[in-house]
């Protein structure tokens, strides 16, 4: 026999004085963690979803919507700009590489990018199996994609004009699965990958619809091999006939992702790009931190809420501890007569009120949990994205900081009856 | 082995002064307290168990003057020498008849022994439900387990405050011969304060207040 095991026999005697105080507590504790979890994982994704790109290059518009769209892969672009244009930054000795990509279609909602080899390596994304595209008309595909679409390697596909999965028409033209990612849980899973010139290709003939069927199949089987080719040399040694480096001029793309090799970039090259050119420069991270401030307010907001109802509950709590102490008091005074000493059934109370704690902390992270598993889930139909699903310590432990705080209170308030309590009035009214 | 001298208390917020005759008792003896409500007799027993401090006088228990006590000494003097037993409620409702023993020997500070319990149930005819909640109990049962709450400990002192003032004239002798037998077998003086004349008998040692 411990004063433990007392406080557990008095809490399960009577469960209902602190039923209430539990429950309001755990749905704080739930919104607390949620909310906070919520935003860490929001601003992870986020983050991580930059890799290593400093900044993006794309027609003049929104910045936002130019980060958005080429770094997170959820707006619309705000246009095109000239694929030799943009190569022009690249001979800042202060840039060490830039990826360009190129928008166009979908398919069933994923996102179809034009790039290059290097676009994974920006999200440190290999490949499960499978090849890189080589050819125009190859594509290789995100853990996420490979996932929800049931896409293999060898698969074939037609892509549907446009971002959005529906409205526009399909495209006649097959694509070809080559290689799938192992996911990275960052953007690239939800991405389908292929050469700049697939992009080109699929769009070139778009633009000149009066072509007969036939015309058309013997006009993209030239022209294939044509850039079969230069895609190749694009690769490799960069060099350009007279015809092709004039083509190469009217090639377009969406943006160019570009990493700095010197931070010091970020000061120049930017404001050169938008006072400069007819593009204009965006940095994803200061963007982001913009748009957090926005996300931060129903943060903030639902924090007060959670908050609020902490409060709420500590005060649920001191009136139930309060209400135990004055129902049992004959109890408590037999125990006095016992011999047990106020600091002992101070003890009592004490565990009481965390016993309260402890199943509160239990039941709100429980419903934390599923609730973020609810959010996650809607998350990813909607914005086909995988939310990273871990709950950080850190965290967690600052709730638990604040909640023993709150009951330490409740605590507190409730004992007065037992520091002031007058054994002899108490046992001699027994009734 | 118990002396008081010129013992006076006075509550707060009462003007009123209860002043007690002096009490001797030597080993074994008991004592019988007799008078009409509100003349202080609980008040005296309050003190005597150390629930109450005097605001005049001596009380000496075992030679240990009790009103000299710091608190904490109090609890724990009163823990191992006192035993008290009340008219209705008897043990704590949380607890079942066992526990209800186990957590009395623990505030005492005194061993925790499952089969001495158990045997000393089993004599006062109560083995039988000591898994049982205190409200489970039957009237008969509650005053023994009253009873075994006061003596599991091996007390100085049992004080029993009107312990039959709610029973009938078979259970009240019962409970009264069960009371003095128990602290009869535990060394212990039996201090029994009430109005109920049925008792009288059983004491050679009374008092009237």
């Amino acid at each position: 026999m411990n004063i433990w095991k007392i406080s557990l026999k008095n809490f399960r005697y009577k469960p209902l004085y602190t039923f209430l105080g539990t429950l309001i507590l755990s749905v704080s504790i739930a919104l607390l963690v949620g909310i906070q979890q919520l935003d860490k994982s929001f601003r992870q994704q986020l983050d991580n979803s930059l890799g290593d790109i400093d900044m993006v290059v794309g027609a003049k518009g929104s910045p936002l919507q130019l980060v958005l769209a080429s770094v997170l892969h959820i707006d619309n672009p705000t246009g095109n700009i000239i694929y030799e244009e943009a190569k022009n930054i690249l001979r800042n000795p202060m840039v060490e590489k830039g990826v360009p990509i190129s928008y166009g279609d979908n398919y069933m909602g994923y996102r179809i990018v034009g790039t290059t080899q290097e676009f994974p390596a920006l999200y440190n994304a290999t490949l499960k199996e499978g090849k890189f595209t080589e050819e125009p008309m190859e594509v290789a595909i995100g853990a996420t994609v490979a996932e929800a679409t049931g896409l293999k390697i060898g698969d074939t596909f037609q892509s549907s004009h446009g971002l959005a999965e529906t409205g526009g028409h399909a495209h006649n033209d097959l694509l070809k699965v080559v290689g799938i990612y192992h996911p990275t849980h960052k953007v690239m899973d939800r991405l389908i990958i292929t050469g700049l010139q697939t992009v080109w290709d699929v769009h070139h003939h778009e633009s000149e619809p009066s072509y007969s069927k036939e015309a058309e199949v013997v006009e993209k089987e030239n022209h294939h091999h044509k850039e079969g080719e230069h895609h190749h040399d694009e690769e490799g040694h960069e060099q350009e006939t007279e015809h092709e480096h004039h083509e190469e001029r009217d090639k377009e793309i969406t943006s160019m992702l570009i990493s700095f090799r010197n931070p010091m970039a970020l000061l120049t090259i930017p404001r050169s790009i938008n006072e400069n050119t007819n593009m204009q420069a965006a940095l994803p991270k200061f963007e982001l931190e913009r748009l957090y401030q926005f996300t931060g307010v129903g943060v903030k907001t639902i924090t007060w809420i959670a908050y609020a109802i902490l409060i709420i509950s500590c005060i649920t709590i001191f009136i139930s501890l309060y209400r135990m102490v004055r129902d049992r008091a004959f109890d408590l005074a037999l125990m006095r007569s016992y011999g047990a000493n106020t600091f002992q059934l101070i003890k009592m109370v004490a565990y009481e009120g965390f016993m309260i704690a402890i199943i509160a902390f239990g039941i709100g992270v429980l419903l934390s949990q599923i609730g973020i598993y609810f959010i996650f889930g809607m998350i990813t139909d909607q914005y086909k994205q995988k939310m990273p699903f871990e709950l950080g310590y850190q965290e967690l432990l600052q709730t638990v900081f604040l909640v023993v705080l709150m009951v330490l209170f409740a605590i507190a308030f409730a004992i007065y009856p037992i520091i002031k309590m007058n054994i002899s009035k108490i046992l001699s009214h027994e009734k | 082995m118990i002396q008081t001298n010129n013992l006076k208390f006075k509550y707060d917020n009462d003007n009123t002064i209860f002043e007690f005759p002096d009490i001797t008792l030597s080993k074994n003896q008991n004592l019988l307290v007799l008078g009409k409500s509100g003349i202080g007799k609980t008040t005296l027993l309050h003190l005597l168990a150390g629930l109450l401090s005097p605001s005049g006088g001596s009380i000496e228990i075992d030679n240990v003057a009790i009103q000299k006590l710091s608190n904490k000494q109090l609890d724990r003097f009163r823990g191992q020498n006192i035993g008290l037993v009340f008219q209705n409620n008897h043990a704590v409702q949380s607890l079942s008849v066992m526990e209800n023993l186990e957590a009395r020997l623990f505030f005492a500070k005194k061993a925790i022994s499952k089969t001495v319990i158990n045997d000393f149930l089993e004599h006062l005819d109560i083995a039988e439900c000591k898994n049982k909640k205190v409200r489970e109990l039957s009237e008969g049962q509650l005053q023994r387990l009253g009873i075994a709450m006061s003596i599991v400990h091996h007390p100085q002192i049992v004080l029993a405050d009107e312990p039959t003032s709610s029973l009938d004239d078979t259970n009240c002798k019962k409970v009264m011969r069960l009371l003095i037998e128990q602290a009869d077998t535990n060394n212990a003086n039996l201090i029994v304060i009430t109005h109920d004349q049925r008792i009288k008998p059983l004491f050679n040692n009374t008092l009237e207040l």
